[in-house]
């Protein structure tokens, strides 16, 4: 079978903080056979309140609405809608732990201005790098994937012009 | 006062009569305090929790349009107590019903581990029901209990689950606790609910009707919860347009109105799925286009428009495109454009016309088989038995089938005239909901006669609440259509398996015995000059009352639109091999 490369779709909803929000939201994701593409949870202003994003694949544009109007019957979601790309900013944070030689280190860093976390010996290398996500594969593909050791991305993050 | 005391006080502030429950570990407490307020609480055990959730749905449904509207309330104990549970309420949530459902847990120190009974009844209910709630102390008890019943009544409706850890159960509120039910105000601000249509929707909906030629408006289970039932009727003989009910929507007018199509959809009438077909405008309150209302999609009323007035905005262009949604309470959006006056009306005599002739060819083909009230077998007809009991009680009854084709056959052919009086289960379709949903429905208008109308297969499902119509000596006439199948699905495989009946035959037992077990009186009905006798004898007893009939198994529910079909395939007509 091949899988279409779907349009990637940003969803906030506010939400309130309170134990099984979380566990609503990603049953209804899962009944809509959707897969969960990163997911990331904060604090919102209000008291009380939390900010989740995710990022599913879909085409069709019922589809997305209908899930957003189904995720704000559940009580404890306050609010829910999509993020157009063109309107919004999508960001993402990893860290990564790599071996790579001082040169090609300084070459990434003047073309990707990370911020250096840990060097240890044996030219191994923590860094802190932030962007959107093509920016983040970019680089991971710049750095080679011989010379990764470990990777923890944040998923994306998004917020309104 | 101890948690015991806070959720009954809570219940009996909410009009609580009747509490369905079955007792165990957890929920003990709860039990032994109500037995201590005996004059409050009327207990009512079923024989299987199963049965309470139906039960409760039956008291919350007939109740509904009553001057005392009650909330149907089911208690069990966690565990096996409260997964019994869970067909109920998965079928209330489906057919959106308001029922307050709670369940003992296992002690709060121990949650998590596997205790005995234990079962994560929030992680199991979640899905299936509309809210479920947990209170970890002792004073979040009451505002729990009130804003279930706020959720499960407010908006579209649905079952509510509340798990009370039996610690938090026992646990003694401090001195300074206090409850103020009049300043209470559930704080929900994730929780939409737009009661009202909005002013330019409406106008556009009413310029729509005005200029439609072949209109259909459709009736459907909101007007029933929201009591929009004559409303809807004076709605369509001002503007004269034909009536289609769902099957949830049957009873909210006289059946055999003029203007009325009868029930549309797989089973449905001819002139309701032509209508339906042929329709410029669909006008339709308070349904979700169900598959077994639609039929395939892409085929679906291609030239109508669609207004569709529904209190829940996540079923508007869900599966039919609308032209004009309207996100409002089916009552208040009647209630406004009834009385507008730019509203006109038409004299519609080629579309009223066509209807007619199609309402003919229903007619013709039931009467077929009605004037002959046997099958070839020379065993009664469903069909008959339901036109019967129909004409004997005037349509005026309270009807609750269970699941298969004498539930069919009862929407069908009975001539409902009173309003909210038919309780079925549409949506999860759940085989031996009757008995239990009639024992609940006759607690709520004991003055009206019940009949519960199941097959031989969906009574066997529930059969052991004979035991708490015994108890409670609730005067339900019930009626088993044995046709010695599981009928519904012998018709599908007799129209789309080659007639291979694997798995459909059934054999039951001797209800003569199973009744006199009981001690309630029985009657087995094989010949078709017996049927008034024995309807008009039930009818006529005073308490609960057995009828068998031995039905015909090849009889078939027609039309039928084959599941996946469009209106287009509807089998009108029986051809005989
Ligand atoms: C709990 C449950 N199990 C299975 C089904 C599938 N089902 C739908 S109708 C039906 C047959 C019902 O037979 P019976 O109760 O004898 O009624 P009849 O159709 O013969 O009138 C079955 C098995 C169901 N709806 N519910
Ligand atoms: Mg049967």
């Amino acid at each position: 079978m091949t899988v279409k490369k779907m349009k990637r779709r940003a969803i906030l909803a506010f939400v309130q903080n309170k134990p099984g929000t979380l566990n609503k939201i990603s049953m209804m994701i899962r009944r809509k056979m959707y897969n969960v593409d990163t997911l990331t949870v904060c604090k919102a202003k209000p008291l009380g309140v939390s900010r989740m994003t995710f990022t599913l694949r879909e085409d069709d544009e019922a589809r997305v609405l209908q899930l957003i109007r189904q995720l704000e019957k559940f009580t404890e979601v306050i609010r829910a809608k999509e993020l157009d790309p063109d309107t919004s900013y999508w960001r993402e944070v990893a860290i990564i732990k790599f071996e790579l030689g001082k040169k090609t280190l300084e070459k990434l860093q003047k073309t990707y201005q990370f911020e250096i976390l840990d060097s240890q010996p044996h030219d191994i290398h923590i860094i802190q790098i932030a962007g959107p996500t093509d920016r983040l594969d970019r680089f991971l593909e710049d750095l080679g994937a011989e010379h990764l050791i470990e990777i923890a991305r944040t998923g994306v993050t998004a917020l309104d012009k | 006062m101890k948690g015991t005391e806070l959720i009954l006080r809570a219940l009996h502030a909410k009009g609580v009569k009747y509490i369905f429950g079955y007792t165990g570990g957890t929920i003990m407490p709860v039990i032994d305090e109500m037995g201590k307020q005996h004059d409050l609480f009327t207990f009512v055990m079923p024989r299987h929790e199963q049965g309470a959730t139906f039960m409760a749905q039956g008291l919350s449904r007939a109740s509904l349009s009553t001057d005392n509207p009650q909330i149907g309330v089911c208690m069990s104990t966690s565990g096996p107590g409260a997964m019994n549970l869970v067909t109920g309420i998965a079928d209330a949530h489906m057919d959106s019903v308001p029922i307050v459902a709670i369940t003992g847990q296992v002690a709060t120190g121990v949650i998590a581990t596997d205790a005995f009974q234990e079962s994560d009844v929030v992680g199991v209910m979640m899905p299936i029901c509309k809210q479920t709630y947990m209170p970890l102390a002792v004073d979040e008890i009451e505002k729990t209990i009130h804003e279930a019943f706020y959720v499960a009544t407010t908006g579209r409706f649905g079952p509510v689950v509340i798990d009370i850890p039996k610690d938090v159960q026992l646990q003694e509120t401090a001195k300074k606790y206090s409850f103020d039910l009049k300043k209470y105000q559930p704080r929900l601000p994730g929780f939409y609910y737009h009661p009202s249509p909005e002013r330019d929707v409406l106008h556009k909906a009413i310029e729509l009707i005005n200029r439609s030629e072949r209109p259909v408006m459709f009736c459907g289970h909101g007007v029933i919860s929201s009591n929009a039932g004559e409303m809807l009727q004076e709605f369509a003989e001002k503007t004269n347009i034909p009536v289609a009910f769902t099957l949830h929507g049957l009873s909210a007018m006289p059946i055999d109105h003029p203007l009325s199509l009868g029930m549309m959809g797989m089973h449905g009438t001819v002139e309701a799925n032509r209508a339906v077909m042929n329709a410029d405008l669909i006008i339709s309150f308070g349904m979700r286009f169900d598959d077994r209302v639609t039929g395939k999609l892409s085929e679906y009323a291609k030239n109508a428009d669609v207004i569709h007035v529904e209190i829940d905005p996540s079923e508007l262009d869900k599966n039919v495109a609308t032209s004009v949604a309207i996100n409002a309470d089916v009552a208040r959006t009647l209630h406004v454009i009834l009385h507008d006056p730019e509203l006109t009306s038409k004299p519609r005599r080629r579309w009223l016309k066509e209807i007619a002739e199609n309402r003919k060819i229903t007619l013709a083909e039931a009467e077929k088989e009605l004037s002959v009230g046997v099958g070839d077998d020379g065993k009664l007809l469903m069909k008959t038995i339901v036109s019967r009991l129909s004409t004997i009680t005037e349509g005026k009854d309270i009807i609750v089938p269970d699941v298969g084709q004498h539930q069919m056959m009862a929407a069908r052919f009975y001539n409902f005239q009173t309003n909210n009086s038919w309780f079925s289960s549409g949506g999860a379709g759940t085989m031996g909901c009757s008995l239990p949903m009639a024992i609940g429905a006759k607690l709520a208008r004991p003055d009206e006669r019940v009949w519960s109308i199941s097959g031989d297969g969906g009574f066997q499902m529930n059969i052991q609440e004979l035991g708490t119509i015994m108890e409670q000596g609730t005067d339900v006439k019930i009626m088993i259509l044995n046709n010695g199948y599981l009928g519904m699905v012998r018709q599908w495989q007799t129209l789309f398996f080659d007639g291979r009946y694997a798995g459909t035959p059934m054999l039951s037992p001797d209800f003569g015995l199973i009744a006199k077990a009981y001690n309630i009186p029985y009657q087995k009905v094989t010949e078709l000059d017996k049927v008034d006798a024995a309807i008009r004898a039930a009818a006529e007893h005073e308490g609960a009352y057995l009828l068998e009939f031995i039905c015909d198994p090849s009889e078939v529910i027609l039309p039928m639109i084959p599941a996946g079909g469009g209106f287009g395939d509807m089998i009108v007509s029986r051809q005989k091999a």
